[in-house]
C-alpha cells in the first residue's frame, strides 16, 4: 500500500491528503492482498465446497465430543430411516452396500483371545489355546457324560462333567453353566404361571423374560473368568442411533430441485439388552485387510423399500459421552412376532430366514460401533486410526445366530469415499436351535454348541486383561 | 388415617424392631467383602441411571427407577464371581401373590401384583434367636380403639380362598423360598406413587403374605406356631429414597390376639443421594449447583448389597 500512495503523490494534479515519508522501508513480503478464494454464499459449486470446508473446519475445532455430535447432525433433511430388523427381500445385500460391510460367514480365527478351557477327557497342551473352534465342539461334546436329554437341576448333579480341572488353568464348568441355563429356560416358560400372552405379544411373554435371565446370570457366573464383565454396565432395551452420509443423489422435487445432495441415512435400533464395558475388545484382523466385496447396488434406496423423513439427527450409543463404559461389547436382539420364522415358511421364503438375522446384525453392529467411534472423536472426515470391535447375538427365543463386526472406516460419504481403501467386516453364522422342546420340566435336545459360542463371546476381552 | 405401618402391625400380628437385624449389619461390617471398590461403582451406577442413559437432557422417573434398580441388582449379582452360590438365585418378574388368613374372627386376604420377586434354592436362615421369639409373647399389639382396624381396607366378597404362592410356581421348582420382594415406585406424578409410610406398609402386607403362603406349603394349614421361622426381606424404593425390611414369621395362629407375635425390622428412608443434577443451575452468572450426583451416601447401597447377600455368606 505504500507504494501505491507513492505513486499517486507523484501523479501531478491530485491531491493527497495522507502524509507517507518516501523511502520509509517496506513491509517484509507479506502477502499484499488476501488469498482469492470463491464467495460463501454465492450459487455455484465453488462457492458449495467453500461451505462444505468451512463446516468440515468448524467440527474440526469443536471442542468437546458433545459439540462435535451437535454441530455433525445440526441441518436436518429428510433421510432415510433403515431398520435393522426388517422384512425386505435380501435386506442384507442393500444393507452391506450402505455400510461398505464385507460379510464373512462363520466366526472368526482366534488364535490367541481368551479362549476357555472346557474339561476335556483328554487334558489340552496349554490353557485352551486350541486354534480352531470346531476342535473345541467335539471335545466338550464328549465330555459330559453322553447326556441325550439333560433333565431340570435335580438330575443335572450326575449329569456334571466329573473330570478334574486342567492343572492350575481355569475351565469354565459347561455343566454348571448349562443347567443354569436350562433354569431359566424352564423358570420362564414352565414354572411361572402367567397369563396367556397378549395377541401377537409371544415374544415378550416367554423368550424375553428368558433372554434377560439368560444372559444376566451368566454374565454374572462368567464375571469371575473375565474381569472386563466385572466391571461393565448392563442395559435393559436402550437406544442405539447413528446417523451417516453415502453416496450422491440429485434432489427430485421441492424448492430444492436439481441440486446434488448427499443421500442421509439414520439408524434407530432398541436391542433386547446390550453390555457395554470401560476397555475396548481387541481387533480381529488388521485394519487395512480386505476379506471381501462389497455387493454394488445400482437403484435408489427407496427401492428396498426404504422411507424418507426428516427428525433429529441422533448418535447415541446407549448412554451419554461422559460414561467411563464407552466401548460396546455385546448386544443381544430379539426378532419379533412379525419376523417369526413359521410366517416365512408359510409364505415360501425360507432363504429369507437367515437373511433377517445377518441383517439386524449388520445394521444394529455397525450402528453401534460407528456411534462409539464418533464417542471417541472420529467423523467421516477424521477416519478412525483403531477398529472398532463388537459382538451381537440374534434370537428369536429359540434359534440363536451370533455376529462379530469390526469397524476400520467411517468414511463413507461421496468426497471420502473415493480413495478409501478400507471395508467393514462383519462375521457371521446361521442361526442355530438351542434346544428342541420343552416338556414337563424337560428340556430336550439341548445343544451345547450353542452355548460354548455364547460364552466365548462373554468371555472375549482385551489381552491385556 | 393414621400410619399405615401400625395398621399392618395388628393385621399380621407383628412386633416392630426398629433397625436392620445384627445378621445384616455383620454382612456390612465384613471387611472380605471389598466394599470401598463396589462404591464407586455404585457412584457410577447412580449416575448412569439418573444422569446419562437418555438421549434426551433428562430421564423421567418411570424411566431411572427400574434403570437404577437393575443396575444395583447387577452389580450385586456380579458378586457371585466371588461367591459361587449366589448364582443359585432367580428373579421373577410380574409376579402376583394371594394369601388368606382370618384375624380375630375377620377374613382378610392380599392380593395383587407385587412386583419382583427373588427366590433362592436355600431359605434364608431365622434371624431372631429363640428368646426373642419368646418375648414376644409378653408384648401387646396396639389397637386403634374405637377404630376398627380394618379401616381402609376393601370389603369383598371372596368366594375362593386362594393361598398360595404355590399358584405361581407349579410343583417342583427348585428356587422355591422365596428371598426378598423388590418395589418399585416408579411413577411420573407424585399422587401415583405411594408415600414413605404407605409403601412400608405394603411392603409389610407382601412380605407377610409370601411367608404365609409359604410356611403353609411346607408346614400344611392348621394354625400353629413355626419350629423353622420363615424369612422373607423386602426392599422398596421410588428411586431415591429406600426402605428396607426384614420379616420373620414365627406363628400362623393369627386368630387370637396373644401368643407368640411376628417380628418385622424396618430401616426407613434412607436416601442413596441428595440430588441428581442434570444441567448445572446458574444464578447470576454464577454455577450455584454443578452437574452430577451430589451426596452419595455409601452405606445405603452397603445396606442393599447386604440383604442381598444375606442367606448365602
Amino acid at each position: 500500500m505504500a507504494a501505491l500512495g507513492a505513486w499517486r503523490l507523484l501523479r501531478p494534479g491530485r491531491r493527497w491528503f495522507s502524509e507517507m515519508v518516501p523511502g520509509a522501508p517496506l513491509p517484509p513480503d507479506s502477502p499484499l492482498y488476501p488469498p482469492v478464494v470463491a464467495s460463501i454464499t454465492a450459487k455455484s459449486r465453488a462457492a458449495k465446497s467453500r461451505r462444505l470446508q468451512r463446516f468440515n473446519q468448524r467440527v474440526h475445532a469443536a471442542a468437546t465430543v458433545e459439540e462435535k455430535l451437535r454441530l455433525y447432525g445440526k441441518l436436518q433433511r429428510p433421510k432415510y430411516t433403515v431398520y435393522p430388523q426388517t422384512f425386505a427381500l435380501n435386506a442384507d445385500r442393500w444393507y452391506r452396500s450402505f455400510t461398505r460391510t464385507v460379510l464373512v460367514p462363520g466366526m472368526p480365527p482366534r488364535a490367541a483371545a481368551a479362549r476357555p478351557p472346557v474339561a476335556a477327557a483328554g487334558a489340552t497342551p496349554e490353557a485352551g489355546r486350541a486354534p480352531k473352534p470346531g476342535a473345541e465342539a467335539p471335545a466338550a461334546a464328549e465330555a459330559p457324560a453322553a447326556v441325550g436329554a439333560p433333565a431340570a437341576a435335580e438330575a443335572l448333579g450326575a449329569a456334571k462333567t466329573p473330570e478334574p480341572a486342567v492343572g492350575e488353568a481355569p475351565y469354565v464348568n459347561i455343566g454348571e453353566l448349562r443347567s443354569l441355563v436350562c433354569d431359566a429356560l424352564l423358570q420362564e416358560s414352565f414354572y411361572q404361571n402367567k397369563k396367556r400372552p397378549f395377541l401377537y405379544r409371544d415374544q415378550d411373554h416367554t423368550p424375553g423374560p428368558f433372554l434377560t435371565q439368560l444372559v444376566s446370570t451368566l454374565a454374572a457366573s462368567l464375571s469371575g473368568r473375565n474381569p472386563l464383565l466385572a466391571a461393565s454396565s448392563l442395559d435393559l432395551n436402550p437406544e442405539v442411533n447413528y446417523y451417516w452420509h453415502h453416496g450422491e443423489e440429485v434432489v427430485v422435487h421441492g424448492h430444492r430441485k436439481g441440486r446434488v445432495d448427499p443421500v442421509r441415512f439414520q439408524i434407530d435400533d432398541n436391542p433386547h439388552l446390550q453390555i457395554r464395558v470401560p476397555k475396548q475388545l481387541p481387533e480381529v484382523v488388521p485394519l487395512e485387510s480386505d476379506l471381501g466385496d462389497v455387493p454394488v447396488i445400482n437403484h435408489k434406496p427407496s427401492k428396498l423399500p426404504l422411507f424418507k423423513k426428516q427428525y433429529e439427527n441422533k448418535v447415541f450409543i446407549g448412554s451419554k459421552v461422559a460414561d467411563p463404559c464407552c466401548y460396546g461389547h455385546t448386544q443381544f436382539h430379539l426378532l419379533p412376532d412379525k419376523l417369526k420364522r413359521e410366517r416365512f415358511i408359510r409364505e415360501r421364503l425360507e432363504d429369507q430366514i437367515e437373511v433377517v438375522y445377518r441383517s439386524n446384525g449388520i445394521a444394529s453392529l455397525f450402528a453401534w460401533t460407528a456411534a462409539q467411534a464418533m464417542y471417541q472423536g472420529f467423523w467421516s472426515e477424521a477416519d478412525v486410526t483403531r477398529p472398532f470391535v463388537s459382538q451381537a447375538v440374534v434370537t428369536d427365543g429359540k434359534y440363536f445366530a451370533f455376529f462379530c463386526y469390526q469397524l476400520n472406516t467411517l468414511a463413507l460419504t461421496a468426497q471420502t469415499i473415493k480413495n478409501n481403501p478400507r471395508k467393514n467386516i462383519c462375521w457371521g453364522t446361521d442361526s442355530k436351535p438351542l434346544y428342541d422342546v420343552v416338556e414337563d420340566g424337560n428340556v430336550k435336545g439341548f445343544n451345547d454348541e450353542v452355548l460354548l459360542q455364547l460364552v466365548r463371546f462373554l468371555l472375549n476381552r482385551p489381552k491385556e486383561l | 388415617v393414621f400410619p399405615g405401618v401400625r395398621q399392618a402391625q395388628w393385621l399380621t400380628k407383628t412386633k416392630l424392631v426398629e433397625g436392620l437385624p445384627p445378621a445384616v449389619q455383620g454382612i456390612m461390617d465384613n471387611p472380605a467383602l471389598g466394599l470401598p471398590e463396589l462404591e464407586e461403582r455404585a457412584k457410577h451406577v447412580v449416575s448412569h441411571a439418573r444422569l446419562w442413559d437418555t438421549a434426551e437432557v433428562a430421564p423421567r422417573r418411570e424411566k431411572y427407577c427400574p434403570v437404577l434398580f437393575e443396575n444395583l441388582i447387577h452389580i450385586c449379582r456380579l458378586m457371585s464371581g466371588k461367591y459361587p452360590s449366589l448364582s443359585k438365585r432367580m428373579l421373577a418378574r410380574n409376579f402376583r401373590i394371594a394369601a388368606t388368613w382370618e384375624r380375630e374372627s375377620i377374613l382378610l386376604q392380599v392380593r395383587g401384583l407385587s412386583g419382583i420377586l427373588m427366590n433362592s434354592v436355600t431359605p434364608i436362615p431365622p434371624v431372631a434367636s429363640k428368646e426373642e421369639i419368646l418375648a414376644t409373647k409378653e408384648h401387646v399389639l396396639e389397637t386403634f380403639y374405637p377404630i376398627a382396624p380394618t379401616i381402609d381396607l376393601q370389603e369383598v366378597n371372596v368366594y375362593k380362598e386362594l393361598n398360595d404362592t404355590g399358584q405361581r410356581f407349579r410343583d417342583g421348582y427348585p428356587y422355591s423360598h422365596p428371598h426378598t420382594l423388590f418395589f418399585l415406585e416408579s411413577a411420573n406424578v407424585r399422587t401415583d406413587r405411594f408415600r414413605p409410610e404407605q409403601l412400608r406398609a405394603k411392603m409389610l402386607m407382601f412380605a407377610f403374605g409370601n411367608a404365609l403362603a409359604k410356611a403353609k406349603a411346607l408346614h400344611g394349614n392348621d394354625p400353629k406356631v413355626l419350629e423353622q421361622p420363615v424369612v422373607v426381606q423386602s426392599i422398596g424404593t421410588d428411586g431415591q429414597l429406600f426402605q428396607f425390611m426384614v420379616f420373620q414369621l414365627n406363628t400362623t395362629d393369627l386368630v387370637s390376639n396373644d401368643g407368640i407375635k411376628n417380628l418385622v425390622w424396618i430401616d426407613s428412608d434412607q436416601n442413596l443421594y441428595e440430588r441428581a443434577q442434570c444441567v448445572p443451575e446458574v444464578k447470576k452468572r454464577v454455577v450455584t449447583k454443578p452437574a452430577g450426583i451430589s451426596g452419595f451416601q455409601p452405606d445405603t447401597f452397603k445396606k442393599f448389597l447386604a440383604l442381598y447377600l444375606h442367606g448365602t455368606v
